[in-house]
């Protein structure tokens, strides 16, 4: 009796032994990366395309050692007919030339043929939206702009330097909802030193809101609306719209729009745009953006 | 008799837990290489997870495809994971099958050996036959390999702005060392 259940038990343990022998290789090491990411912190990349949703700043840095050119045209507005050929005859330009320093820090410079201005901004990267072991719902940055008008003015009344400099600073907040659709949120914060009526505000607030969303790869429809808030903007101003197609190829970016606004710098666009899209003041425009690398080379990777 | 029986479970028991015969690694080494007329580009990876069972000649690797640095600028890396690996569908690629040749594991020496098995990139599985070099030091198995992989093969498509760019031969280098689990 005893021999027959020692039997039993030997035959039971071999077999328990066996099956544990049939180990899925490929479900073992899924395993073990499964357990490796829940320790990682997986960081959103290209929330936007480029440093601007349309003409406004996107919540996208420059890595360090990367130099953006830009060069935005926007012409005329279209409801001038043919013999302007929809706008196309009154072109006014930006370039631009934007640094990445640091993986939170970059900043740029840059040039308006309207109204003569140039511009130079710093922006820095607060909080980045991750997932994995460390989540942030948000990635969130500080813009802060300077601009410059260096039209010559025939003003009878002393008319000193500072009287031509105007200052933005926002907030952009945006999080990736998916693989294709990006939400951002700026409030904004104009301060003008120099304003020409005494009921003007020096200091005009803002909220803007804009987004992208991916139709197939390497192009998006963009979006960006800017809303003045009553009583801190100058009276007759409309609030801009713009609207647009980004076009991504290997170290372009090419950003084509319609939008109500003349000017590419923070206080044209955001305080002083006339426009009205319902009276067909629109003006075409677009953004080429092209990415050099300043470093040198990475060393060159000796085979395995 | 009663305690010897108890004994002998309790010893067989124990060695059901341990694995006999796995070898794993969590951080190979692969490099991969597009030489094209205007643009040489490479990368690497120090994070392949590999397993070989010596029981059953069989193996299995998988590699995150977002840890592969290098490129030639971090937008190169961007459009990598973002437009043609697509990374966030398809986040690896495995290699999973077994080895044609009767291995002798328990001899020391450098083997050639082929790994037969199904290599899945960008979603795409493809059965490869992959000659490898397999070198048994008596207390781990390195293995190295040297294979072409087409993007085409994988429904990588080049667009044609990038095409002098960017070849659709890509040379990849393996290099892992493998120790007892």
């Amino acid at each position: 009796m005893l021999h027959k259940t020692c039997l039993t038990a030997l035959l039971m343990l071999a077999a328990a032994l066996l099956q544990a022998q049939e180990i899925d290789l490929n479900k073992m090491l899924e395993e073990e990366q499964k357990k490796e990411d829940q320790k990682k912190t997986n960081y959103t990349e290209a929330t936007f395309k480029t440093t601007r949703i349309i003409n406004g700043h996107s919540i996208e840095n420059l890595a360090p050692g990367i130099m953006d050119f830009k060069v935005s045209h926007r012409f005329g507005t279209v409801n001038g007919g043919v013999y302007d050929l929809f706008g196309l005859d009154n072109a006014s330009m930006r370039m631009g030339f934007d640094f990445g320093i640091t993986p939170r820090f970059m900043v740029g410079v840059g040039r308006s043929t309207f109204q003569k201005q140039f511009d130079g901004f710093l922006k820095y990267k607060i909080l980045r939206q991750s997932s994995g072991y460390k989540t942030m719902p948000i990635s969130m940055a500080l813009v802060t702009t300077a601009m410059v008008t260096t039209l010559k003015i025939s003003d009878p009344s002393p008319y000193y330097f500072s009287n031509r400099l105007q200052f933005a600073h926002q907030l952009l907040i945006a999080r990736k909802f998916s693989e294709g659709t990006s939400i951002q949120i700026t409030p904004t914060l104009i301060h003008y030193n120099y304003v020409p009526l005494a009921t003007d505000p020096n200091d005009l607030i803002a909220i803007g809101i804009g987004g992208r969303q991916k139709i197939w790869p390497r192009v998006s429809v963009n979006a960006e609306y800017y809303y003045l808030v009553p009583g801190y903007s100058f009276a007759g101003t409309t609030n801009s719209f713009s609207l647009g197609v980004d076009l991504e190829t290997g170290g372009h970016v090419f950003q084509l729009h319609f939008t109500n606004s003349r000017g590419m710098t923070e206080r044209t666009f955001i305080t002083e745009t006339t426009g009205k899209w319902s009276k067909g003041d629109i003006f075409f425009g677009f953004n080429i953006s092209r990415v050099f690398s300043l470093k040198k080379k990475p060393k060159k990777i000796t085979g395995a | 008799m009663k305690v010897l029986l108890l004994i002998f479970m309790s010893c067989c028991l124990s060695a059901a837990v341990v694995q006999p015969g796995i070898y794993t690694s969590n951080n190979g080494t692969v490099t991969f290489r597009s030489e094209a007329p205007f643009e040489l580009i490479n990368a690497t990876s120090k994070e392949m997870k590999g397993a070989v069972d010596i029981s059953k000649n069989n193996f299995a690797f998988r590699i995150r495809i977002r840890s592969f640095e290098g490129f030639n600028s971090p937008l190169q890396r961007e459009h990598f994971n973002e437009n043609y690996m697509e990374s966030e569908k398809y986040p690896e690629a495995t290699f999973s099958g077994k080895i044609i040749e009767t291995i002798n594991y328990e001899q020391k020496g450098k083997y050639t050996i082929r790994a037969k098995g199904i290599l899945t990139i960008h979603g795409v599985e493809q059965e490869r036959i992959i000659k490898s070099e397999m070198e048994l030091t008596g207390k781990s198995i390195l293995i190295s390999s040297s294979f072409t992989v087409l993007l085409s093969d994988h429904q990588i498509p080049i667009p044609r702005v990038v095409k002098e760019k960017l070849a659709n031969e890509i040379k990849v280098d393996i290099k892992t060392e493998l120790l007892p689990k």
